[in-house]
């Protein structure tokens, strides 16, 4: 009598829990559906007409845009652009804040406040970030060009080709304090003993670096690549904002250096109406952005030494 | 690994002279880290300082060539003119209003989220944890054009629904924050509310989420600057006169040939940094805690 009840409330209790699980993750479960499955699918309809985002006059064209795309030399060198953005800022930024976790995890009296100036840009909206280098870059009036005259270096024209690339460049690294808090962090959980012996015995710092920080917090450096891959394919703000313009936001007068792929596709929907062919954009990009995160997660098991595995040799 | 091996025998050969070299060499250490620290800061902290200059200045000395440092007299008026040249109070409220309102839905719909991934059992939960750790990686700009033309067409467009929906829906990023939270709360504390018939509903509101301030304080402080500083979203979804204070000022301010008024443009954006470095300057470790929480417990 007694183990049926008992196993009988478990049951109820077991029935109550799910629910209750899904309850709580509704939200979610709701929001993913509305807000992300559901615009994705949208997207992949629409890729298959030729809709123009006005009027209802559209049709199914079958896979005529992807045809199209696969031709569509401004669409693909969009691309190769951004994989070289994607390829030369990534490795700047998680070098970078690496380094920069590097100097600072050391008992050096005021590295707190050097932590805050580091991370601090990083936390500066983009449009705030895109006036304050855009009054650097400034080709006449900027601070740059005014310190590169006093070693006769003339003034550059930062913010059109086709220096535009550096200047995208520079302030994407400005905001790498991110990153290097994340490094911080993995770096102060090196057991210092380990440094400290390979020091002792004559290794370089260097080496030590090399052979013993580096793949101790090789997770949290995987995760910055990960993420920064991320962050740089889908970049389209700053190359819209950094544009020297008339008109903020308009897609034109975006240099050709930093036309990336978004700015492409925002091209194709918002200046062209190309509604159809803008999805079917989206949709390729987002079978390359996956395909890429599986490359980077694949090479991890190359690189990328976990907690577990290292326990064996300690 | 083989360096531990080998370090046992080490300590025994440090002699006198060798440590006194080491502490000369560790002091000449601490001077070159020092000089690129600082280095390194005036680059970092440069573009504020070049803000602020570029906001005292009058229009003739900004583009003055070669370039002045500092202005001849402060003009503070451009600050004046940056408040009363676009409607800055109007904005500024609708940046507040959004903020507040996404961060705080986004906030308690996450802390909900991830509670019932901590510490609640359901079928097919594994997977859905793994469908939301992906969607992480999704490209959020990616599912923002397409939802913008669905949003168009329901008559959600210029209106601030859309910032509702999306605090309601929860951030894959924050509920795996309060996640990682709520799991490492010992089991005990919910056992005894359970024993004495508490259901989960008065558990998560009167167990948990008192003890994750902390965290609630990240989440909140984290989703704020998200809309304080979007740029994007604000700019698609809403007409001239109900977007945010950063659509505004990264367009509105013109002279009157059409040309961007650099100055007053730089004061507007020295306003409208101010809050959000304030709110890091006194509250950097919940911004440490989110970005590093986020990151490395995986």
């Amino acid at each position: 009598m007694a183990p049926e009840r008992a196993r009988r409330g478990r049951r109820s209790w077991k029935r109550y829990s799910s629910r209750t699980f899904y309850l709580f993750v509704s939200p979610w479960i709701i929001g993913f559906t509305l807000l992300t499955a559901l615009p994705l699918g949208y997207a992949l309809l629409v890729s298959l007409t030729n809709f123009n985002g006005r009027t209802d006059r559209w049709r199914w064209i079958g896979l005529r845009n992807y045809r199209e795309l696969f031709g569509d030399a401004d669409a693909v060198a969009s691309l190769v652009r951004t994989l070289a953005y994607t390829a030369i800022a990534v490795p700047l930024m998680v070098a970078g804040g690496l380094g920069l976790a590097v100097l600072l995890n050391r008992r050096l009296k005021g590295v707190g406040l050097f932590r805050t100036i580091f991370f601090l840009p990083s936390v500066v909206p983009v449009v705030a970030m895109a006036i304050m280098w855009k009054l650097i870059l400034n080709r006449d009036a900027g601070i740059l060009n005014a310190l590169l005259e006093k070693v006769s270096i003339g003034p550059i024209a930062w913010l059109v080709d086709p220096n535009a690339f550096y200047a995208l460049i520079i302030l994407t690294l400005w905001g790498l304090g991110g990153g290097m808090v994340i490094m911080l962090a993995a770096l102060q959980g090196v057991p210092a003993e380990l440094e400290e012996a390979a020091a002792v015995d004559g290794a370089s710092r260097w080496h030590v670096l090399r052979h013993i920080t580096v793949p101790m917090i090789s997770p949290a450096i995987f995760f910055q690549v990960v993420t920064g891959v991320i962050a740089a394919l889908q970049i389209i703000i700053q190359p819209l904002l950094l544009a020297e313009t008339n008109q903020v936001g308009s897609v034109a007068q975006v240099p050709q250096n930093t036309h990336l792929f978004m700015v492409q596709v925002y091209q194709e929907f918002f200046a062209n109406n190309r509604y159809g062919y803008g999805s079917a954009m989206l949709w390729v990009f987002f079978l390359v952005i996956l395909l890429i995160t599986v490359v980077v997660q694949r090479s991890s098991r190359l690189w990328v030494h976990y907690e577990v595995d290292s326990e064996a040799d300690r | 690994m083989t360096i531990t091996q080998t370090s046992a025998a080490a300590p025994a050969t440090g002699t006198p002279p060798h440590t006194a070299h080491r502490r000369r060499r560790r002091r000449t250490d601490a001077a070159g880290a020092y000089l690129l620290l600082m280095t390194l800061a005036v680059l970092f902290v440069g573009p504020f300082v070049w803000l602020v200059l570029a906001a005292v200045k009058t229009k003739a000395e900004w583009v003055a060539i070669p370039a002045e440092v500092l202005p001849d007299t402060f003009q503070w008026g451009n600050f004046t003119r940056a408040l009363t040249e676009i409607n800055f109070p109007a904005y500024l409220g609708n940046s507040l209003f959004l903020s507040f309102l996404y961060a705080i839905l986004v906030t308690m719909s996450s802390a909900a989220v991830g509670f019932g991934f901590a510490r609640l059992r359901g079928h097919g939960k594994r997977p859905l944890f793994l469908l939301l750790l992906s969607t992480m990686m999704l490209p959020q700009i990616l599912t923002l054009i397409p939802t913008y033309v669905l949003f168009a067409r329901a008559g959600l467009v210029d209106t601030y629904w859309p910032w509702v929906l999306w605090g309601l829906a929860a951030s894959p990023y924050l509920v795996f924050l309060f996640r990682q939270f709520f799991a490492a709360i010992p089991a005990e504390l919910e056992d005894a509310a359970v024993i004495d018939g508490c259901g989960y509903g008065r558990i998560f509101l009167q167990i948990f989420l008192p003890l994750s301030r902390p965290v609630l304080w990240t989440a909140f402080l984290l989703s704020f600057t998200w809309i304080w500083g979007d740029y994007i979203a604000p700019a698609l979804f809403l007409d001239p006169d109900h977007t945010t204070l950063s659509v505004a000022i990264a367009g509105f301010y013109r002279d009157p040939h059409g040309n961007p008024d650099a100055t007053v443009q730089a004061a507007a954006a020295a306003l409208y940094v101010v809050p959000v470095l304030a709110i890091f300057l006194f509250a950097q470790r919940y911004f440490i805690r989110g970005v590093v929480g986020s990151g490395l417990k995986g």
